[in-house]
């Protein structure tokens, strides 16, 4: 760059005043160094005591959670979560706010977080990256989670009744939400495919729009003529009046399948002390609507209740992300 | 090939170009040096103009489908959300907090920018090869060109790509998104910064060197002192930058205004994203007014004892200050940095990187991909080049002679407006304006290619509007002397000085907006950005490798081809 030449700039500069300038600068230079090492160093300090620490070391379970519904909600309140853990575990608990899933799965391979609120496919992930990570529970609602596909009402796309007449999706443009969404992304794939649909099959490229309700909105706007996004979001945006109807409609709810679960880190008990995945895994799934704090957390959530949930509900997942190349 | 005429005045001629025909070339080497060069800077107009059409056919306007008037409301909502923006108490708070974890990060990126740029600049710097003894010469040009090209790595990987990079071997801490800015923006400053040094008067600090001191300290005496306002200037506009790209880089888990922006972009909380973009907003403004202060005194005609200096370092002590206090607002810690495990993370990482692997399209695929990204590079620096072309102007405080104070109080408006203007266009983050592009228009590189389009016009008229402000006044008054009209000034003083200042700050915005393709492309936009993100949302590291060498050839070619515009408009 820079069409900045000197010789434009002053050339009849008194070379003393540069001078001071230059000398100021480069003891500013120092000084700026040594503050920065410093207070770098220094924020290793309170970290001892713990509590107020951003680094808090290894006695600390850290938690994050990427919900597919109104995720700035608990995002906002994760004190809460944070909180009713700390109690009933007994350790300390930081909720590190993390929003970006391949961050997440990132970060969980770290080891900078130990316990996290999954989608079915980033939990695979997740389990395909730390082996002896579990799956320790699930919402009420993951066990019988759907997708709906949605299409412009200009697209000229009648209801759909069954899995195999999905096909008269293709030749239309098409999105789907993150690329790594279960609900947004690889089951809405995986029932196309089912009725032959190969996402090469619609016309352009496939999009991915990024979440549910740019999904939704991208589709009312018509820019894409069909989606899919998950169903409960799809619900509540309807209830509440903030898709337009006459514009984008409903064409197809798939099948149940297994979403979002917990899963936790292979080394916790050895860092926490033995039993604390177990009493963390208690905790989730002893959480009851009738005490005010604990409604909180599941309101959160989303959520009625926890509830227990084991590995080979992942598998059809799991299949799929393999076909799709989603996990290696 | 025939070079250019060697001319008789010993004028510094342009040297040959590779893409021109032969034909032209020769042309140039019979009729003389200036014809030579008018001939190639008009040569390099068509090429810009061809490149342009061929990228506006590639993005399908003018097909039937390119318009979509049915997401007009959803735009309309968009913005008519700015005006009842989410201001409860918990949510103001929460702004306030992101702000100075945004600033905090911004600070500190820009510090750690600017000391890699220092360094890699001189050593980036014809000055400083040049001056080796005569012996060895090739040795030197290798070095010179092995510097540059080292350079085009950091430079043509986008800060959110660092940043997860970063992530994976540090942790989420803090300092991730200081690497993440100061290394790519250190690659950017060591660039410019060798530019700015080439380009001072080189008689001190050869005078020194042949007085026997060494290349250290001829450097430090006599080249850095009368090359520092440049520099610092340059500091406080790479701070802006640093600022908006802070704000990206929160999704990470760093925190900050793109953290919760990110979040309320996920449901589309309009009204929360319009309290955030405030936010942004004036973070952006203050930082914008601060570096003109600071740019405005550098240039302006310095008088015996004028305040000239205290501003600079009186700004220069506040950026110092705010440095441990960054550091504090972000708890920032370093000692990650030495951590075992963050050692053996990077080896391991770089060998599941090694070696890249080819997506299931092979090259075909890449390259198509490299295409269209190309194309969506070519049509955003167009839109913003010329929107910032009209801008620039009526944004500009240019002197006028003159004036009823009406007159004057509408130019003032006029200024304004056009800043205010500039200023929200930048502010407001790619992929928003991506989302917004994609409500009307079909999915494509179109979108896309706006969004940047509309973003880089935001940086691209802030900087020439500084430009034409700084243009040397004394042409201009002559011409008025002589009894030029105002439009005649303006076409013969203004443009002929402001066009090859206007050029390089475009072909500089080239470069960054095809990094910056990799945020939009998440909005069906296409492109490689869409595969790199793929690649890395399936921990496809070797695949990921593969596109960003893609990513950086393209950087590369960018590179090269603005060397040999500014080449061409040297005179």
């Amino acid at each position: 760059m820079i069409a900045l030449r000197t010789s434009e700039l002053n050339p009849e500069k008194p070379m003393c005043e540069q001078r001071s300038v230059a000398r100021c600068v480069v003891v500013v230079g120092v000084v700026a160094a040594l503050s920065v090492v410093l207070a770098g160093c220094g924020a290793d300090a309170p970290g001892g005591s713990g509590a107020a620490a951003p680094d808090g070391g290894d006695d600390v379970l850290t938690v994050g959670a990427i919900p597919d519904q109104d995720p700035q909600e608990l995002q906002r309140r994760y004190g809460t979560v944070a909180d009713y853990l700390a109690d009933e575990v007994g350790v300390e608990v930081r909720f590190e706010p993390v929003t970006d899933y391949t961050a997440s799965v990132t970060a969980f391979r770290r080891g900078d977080l130990d316990l996290v609120f999954y989608g079915g496919l980033t939990g695979v992930q997740a389990r395909e990256q730390v082996p002896d990570a579990r799956a320790i529970a699930q919402r009420d609602i993951d066990a019988e989670f759907r997708s709906v596909f949605i299409t412009n009402t200009g697209a000229g796309v009648d209801p759909i009744a069954d899995v195999s007449e999905l096909d008269a999706l293709a030749g239309k443009t098409f999105t789907f939400g993150s690329d790594v969404s279960t609900s947004g992304r690889l089951m809405p794939q995986f029932y196309l495919s089912e009725a032959g649909v190969d996402p090469a099959d619609f016309d352009g490229q496939v999009g991915f729009s990024g979440s549910h309700d740019t999904t939704a909105k991208v589709v009312e706007a018509g820019s894409y003529q069909a989606g899919a996004l998950s169903a409960s979001v799809w619900d509540e945006r309807v209830e509440a009046g903030e898709v337009d109807t006459t514009k984008v409609r409903e064409v197809f709810r798939t099948p149940t399948y297994y979403d979002y679960h917990w899963v936790i880190r292979p080394d916790v008990d050895e860092r926490l002390g033995d039993g604390t995945a177990a009493k963390v895994e208690d905790a989730l799934l002893g959480l009851d609507r009738s005490d005010p704090r604990q409604r909180q957390v599941l309101e959160l959530f989303q959520a009625e209740e926890f509830i227990p949930t084991k590995p080979e509900n992942y598998r059809l997942i799991e299949q799929v992300a393999r076909e799709a190349g989603l996990v290696e | 090939m025939t070079p250019p005429a060697q001319t008789e005045t010993g004028q510094r001629v342009p040297e040959p170009d590779r893409r021109l025909p032969d034909l032209s070339l020769r042309e140039a080497a019979g009729t003389g040096a200036r014809h030579g060069r008018s001939l190639i800077r008009r040569s390099w107009v068509v090429l810009a103009v061809v490149g342009t059409l061929a990228s506006l056919i590639a993005a399908g306007v003018g097909q039937d489908r390119t318009v979509n008037a049915g997401g007009l409301p959803l735009v309309g909502d968009f913005f008519a959300a700015a005006l009842r923006p989410r201001l409860d108490a918990d949510f103001l708070a929460l702004t306030a907090n992101a702000t100075l974890t945004t600033l905090g990060y911004a600070v500190l990126g820009t510090a750690l920018s600017l000391v890699l740029g220092l360094v890699g600049g001189v050593l980036a710097s014809q000055t400083w090869w040049r001056s080796a003894t005569r012996r060895r010469r090739g040795i030197r040009m290798a070095g010179w060109g092995m510097t540059r090209t080292a350079l085009v790595v950091p430079r043509g990987i986008h800060e959110v790509v660092w940043g997860l990079f970063f992530l994976s071997v540090i942790g989420i801490e803090p300092i991730v998104a200081v690497l993440a800015i100061g290394i790519p923006f250190g690659a950017v400053t060591a660039k410019v910064f060798s530019e700015i040094l080439d380009e001072t008067p080189q008689r001190p600090y050869t005078a020194l060197l042949a007085a026997g001191s060494g290349r250290g300290a001829a450097m430090l005496y006599g080249l850095l002192p009368p090359a520092l306002p440049d520099m610092l200037s340059y500091s406080f506009y790479r701070f802006e930058c640093a600022i908006r790209s802070a704000a990206i880089l929160g999704l990470l888990g760093v925190g900050g205004l793109g953290y919760e922006l990110s979040l309320s972009f996920q449901a589309l909380l309009y009204q929360e994203i319009w309290t955030l973009l405030y936010a942004l907003i004036l973070l952006c403004g203050a930082a914008d007014l601060w570096s003109s202060a600071v740019r405005a005194r550098r240039m302006a005609p310095r008088r015996p004892g004028s305040r000239t200096s205290r501003v600079v370092i009186g700004s220069l002590l506040a950026a110092i200050a705010l440095l441990p206090i960054s550091a504090w607002i972000v708890q920032l810690d370093l000692s990650v940095l030495g951590e075992a495990g963050t050692r053996e993370l990077t080896v391991q990482m770089l060998g599941d990187s090694w070696p890249p692997d080819l997506p299931s399209g092979g090259w075909t695929e890449l390259l198509q991909l490299a295409a269209g990204t190309l194309a969506m590079s070519v049509l955003a620096i167009a839109l913003a080049f010329l929107g910032a072309v009209v801008l620039a102007f009526p944004a500009a405080r240019m002197s006028r002679a003159g004036g009823s104070p009406a007159g004057r109080a509408a130019r003032l408006l006029m200024i304004a407006a056009t800043r205010g203007l500039l200023l929200v266009l930048r502010a407001i983050p790619p992929p928003v304006w991506a989302l917004l592009f994609l409500f009307v228009l079909f999915p494509g590189i179109l979108p896309g290619a706006l969004a940047l389009g509309v973003y880089t016009l935001g940086v691209l008229g802030r900087l020439m509007a500084e430009s034409a402000e700084n243009l040397d006044d004394r042409p201009l008054q002559a011409l008025r002397a002589q009894g030029a009209a105002a439009l005649q000034v303006f076409c013969y003083g203004v443009v002929p000085a402001a066009t090859p200042r206007f050029v390089a700050y475009g072909l500089y915005r080239w470069e960054v907006t095809i990094r910056e393709t990799v945020v939009v492309g998440v909005v069906g936009a296409g492109g490689l950005g869409l595969l790199l993100d793929q690649q890395l949302a399936t921990f496809d590291y070797g695949g990921a490798v593969a596109t960003l060498l893609v990513f950086l050839g393209l950087t590369l070619l960018v590179d090269l081809t603005s060397a040999a515009v500014r080449r061409s408009l040297h005179t």
